[in-house]
C-alpha cells in the first residue's frame, strides 16, 4: 500500500484492518525489518502469527513450500479443515496439486497470449481516459482505475458488459471484506459464520457460484468455446475435469483477485504521479522506460499486503523457532522496501532495474497467473495517459481500503488537465 | 563450471556456474535478459525459457510431464530443443553448455 510519509509509531498493530485506514505501516514494517525480522503477534480474532518482513528471508522460505504450506489456509483468519474444503482454490494447494490446476488455466494467461491483448486494452484506454479528462477533477480510482481492468476482466471470461459493474460489486465485496465501504458483512465485525463455507466468508461468495453457472450453462447451450472458462472446464489428458465447486471457487478468485490488484496498481501509479511530478516528463519521453515503469509501479502499489503459509515442520530463523502448524505471514508490502534491496525504497523510480519487487509473489509456486495481463494493462494505461495530460495533482486527501490484506487507494481525488 | 548464454541478437554472457545450482538461478544471477524465473524454479511459470545448443541438449536429461505442459505458455519459439532452464541443474558434464535465449513473441 501507497503512503508518502508514513505516520505510524513503529509500532501498530499489523492484526487489526484500522491500522491500515491511514496505508501501511511503513514505520514499524522498517523498524521490524531491522530489529525484530521474524516476530510473533497474538491476535484476538484468532491464533497468533509470526511475521516475516525481509525481502531474503521471504525469498527463501517462499519457494520452500515443503516446509510453508499453502494448503491450510492463505490469510490469517483460522480455518477448520471442512471450510478449507469447501473454500479452497488452487491457490490454497501445493505442488504437484497446484500444478495440475497451474497447467490446466496457465495457457490463458500466459505472455504470449496475453501480449496479443495489447490493442484491445489500448482500445479500451481511450473512452476510459477521455470520460475522465473531460471531468477534470476527478476520483481516479473510480474513473480510471477501476475501469480498466473490469473491462478486460469482461473480455477474459466472455461476460458481457451490462454485467460488469454487478460482477466487480460483488468480487469488492469479497476482497475487501473488511472495508464497510464494500460490504454488509465485515469480516472482523460481524458473525459471519452462515457463510463460512463461501469464498471469503461471504454472502456475494454465493451469488457469484450462481452466476458462474449460469454463465456456463449459457455458453454450453450455444457452443461458445472463446475464453478461460471454456479452458478450464476441458477434461485433463486423464480424462479428469474440474469439480463444479472447484470451478466456482477459481471463478470467484478470477472476480475478486484478478481485479481490484490491477486497480489498485493503476491507483497508485497515479497517487506517485501526484506526489513525483517529475514521473510524467519521464513518461512523455517515453523509449526504455516502458520496460521498467510497469513493475516499478506494481512494486509501489503491493495491492496483496501478505499471504499466509502454514509451517508443516518446525523451522529455525534468526533465533526463532517456528513450530509446525504455526501462521507464518509473507509481508510482501515490506520485502518491497526493504532498503538491503532497493535503494530509495519509499521513491517511485521508473527507470529502477533490476527490481526484485514481490508484488506477484516472486520466487514460489504461486507467483501470480495473471501478472502478464497487469503489467500489461498498467504500462498501456499508462502510455495513453501520459500522451493526454499535461498537469497531475492531487485534488484532496486519498483513502486506503480498511484491510491489512489488500492495500489499496479506494478514493483518489485528482485533478488533469489535458495537453 | 561454465555456462554461455547467446541472446537474441548474438550477444554472450558467460559465467561459472557452481555445480548444483540451476540455470534459471544462475541466469537471474548473472542478470540474463529474457530469463525472469518468476516462480523460483517451482514450475509455475514458464519465464526461464532456453534453446540448449545442439548435443548439449541429450545431456540435460528428460523433461518432466509438468515441464512438457509448462512449455506451452513460454514466450518464444518452443522447438525440440526447448527446456526450462530452471529443471536444468548445473554439474560437471555441463561444463561449456550454451544455452540460446528465444527472442520473445
Amino acid at each position: 500500500m501507497t503512503v508518502w510519509t508514513p505516520n505510524d509509531d513503529g509500532f501498530a498493530d499489523l492484526s487489526s484492518h484500522d491500522t491500515f485506514v491511514n496505508g501501511a505501516p511503513h514505520n514499524t514494517f522498517a523498524r521490524l525489518r531491522r530489529d525484530d525480522p521474524v516476530s510473533w503477534l497474538d491476535w484476538d480474532g484468532g491464533k497468533g502469527f509470526w511475521n516475516i518482513v525481509r525481502h531474503a528471508d521471504i525469498s527463501e522460505l517462499n519457494r520452500n513450500y515443503q516446509v510453508m504450506s499453502s494448503a491450510r489456509g492463505i490469510r490469517m483468519e483460522d480455518q477448520t479443515y471442512e471450510e478449507y474444503l469447501a473454500r479452497r482454490t488452487f491457490q490454497e494447494t501445493d505442488p504437484p496439486e497446484h500444478m495440475k490446476t497451474r497447467v490446466k488455466v496457465g495457457k490463458a494467461f500466459s505472455r504470449p497470449v496475453v501480449t496479443g491483448f495489447e490493442q484491445q486494452i489500448r482500445d479500451l484506454c481511450h473512452p476510459i481516459l477521455d470520460a475522465a479528462l473531460d471531468k477534470g477533477t476527478f476520483d481516479a480510482t473510480k474513473e480510471i482505475a477501476r475501469q480498466l481492468p473490469m473491462m478486460m476482466l469482461g473480455r477474459i471470461i466472455g461476460t458481457p458488459d451490462e454485467d460488469l459493474p454487478w460482477l466487480v460489486e460483488k468480487g469488492d465485496a469479497l476482497i475487501a471484506n473488511t472495508d464497510p465501504d464494500f460490504t454488509d458483512h465485515v469480516l472482523d465485525k460481524m458473525d459471519t459464520d452462515e457463510y463460512r463455507m463461501m469464498p471469503f466468508n461471504s454472502p456475494a461468495g454465493a451469488e457469484l457460484f450462481d452466476y458462474a453457472k449460469r454463465l456456463i450453462e449459457e455458453k454450453n447451450r450455444k457452443g461458445d468455446t472463446d475464453g478461460v472458462l471454456h479452458m478450464i472446464l476441458q477434461p485433463d489428458k486423464d480424462g479428469n475435469v474440474m469439480p463444479e465447486q472447484e470451478f466456482r471457487n477459481f471463478f470467484c478468485l478470477l472476480v475478486a483477485a484478478g481485479n481490484d490488484t490491477t486497480r489498485y496498481s493503476i491507483a497508485a501509479g497515479i497517487q506517485a504521479m501526484c506526489h513525483q511530478p517529475e514521473l510524467l516528463g519521464q513518461m512523455q519521453e517515453g523509449g526504455d522506460i516502458w520496460a521498467t515503469a510497469p513493475d516499478e509501479i506494481i512494486r509501489w502499489a503491493t495491492p496483496a499486503l501478505y499471504f499466509r503459509r502454514t509451517a508443516t515442520c518446525d523451522h529455525e530463523l534468526h533465533g526463532k523457532t517456528i513450530r509446525e502448524g504455526d501462521k507464518v505471514l509473507y509481508w510482501w508490502i515490506s520485502a518491497n522496501r526493504d532498503e538491503e534491496v532497493f535503494d530509495n525504497p519509499n521513491r517511485v523510480d521508473l527507470n529502477r532495474s533490476p527490481n526484485r519487487h514481490m508484488s506477484f509473489g516472486q520466487g514460489g509456486p504461486h507467483v501470480c497467473l495473471g501478472m502478464h495481463l497487469a503489467r500489461l494493462e498498467v504500462r498501456v494505461l499508462f502510455e495513453e495517459l501520459a500522451k493526454r495530460v499535461k498537469l497531475v495533482e492531487p485534488a484532496g486527501e486519498h483513502k486506503f481500503l480498511r484491510s491489512n490484506f489488500v492495500g489499496g487507494i479506494k478514493e483518489l481525488p485528482v485533478t488533469m488537465q489535458a495537453q | 563450471m561454465k555456462v554461455t548464454w547467446v541472446l537474441p541478437g548474438g550477444e554472450e554472457v558467460v559465467a561459472d556456474v557452481k555445480e548444483g545450482v540451476n540455470m534459471m538461478e544462475a541466469a537471474v544471477a548473472n542478470n540474463v535478459a529474457g530469463i525472469q524465473g518468476e516462480c523460483g524454479g517451482s514450475l509455475s511459470c514458464a519465464t526461464c525459457h532456453v534453446h540448449v545448443d545442439g548435443d548439449w541438449l541429450e545431456k540435460t536429461g528428460e523433461k518432466g510431464d509438468f515441464e512438457e505442459a509448462m512449455l506451452d505458455m513460454a514466450d518464444g519459439e518452443v522447438t525440440g530443443a526447448s527446456r526450462l532452464s530452471c529443471q536444468i541443474t548445473a554439474s560437471n558434464e555441463l561444463d561449456g553448455i550454451r544455452l540460446m535465449v528465444p527472442e520473445a513473441f
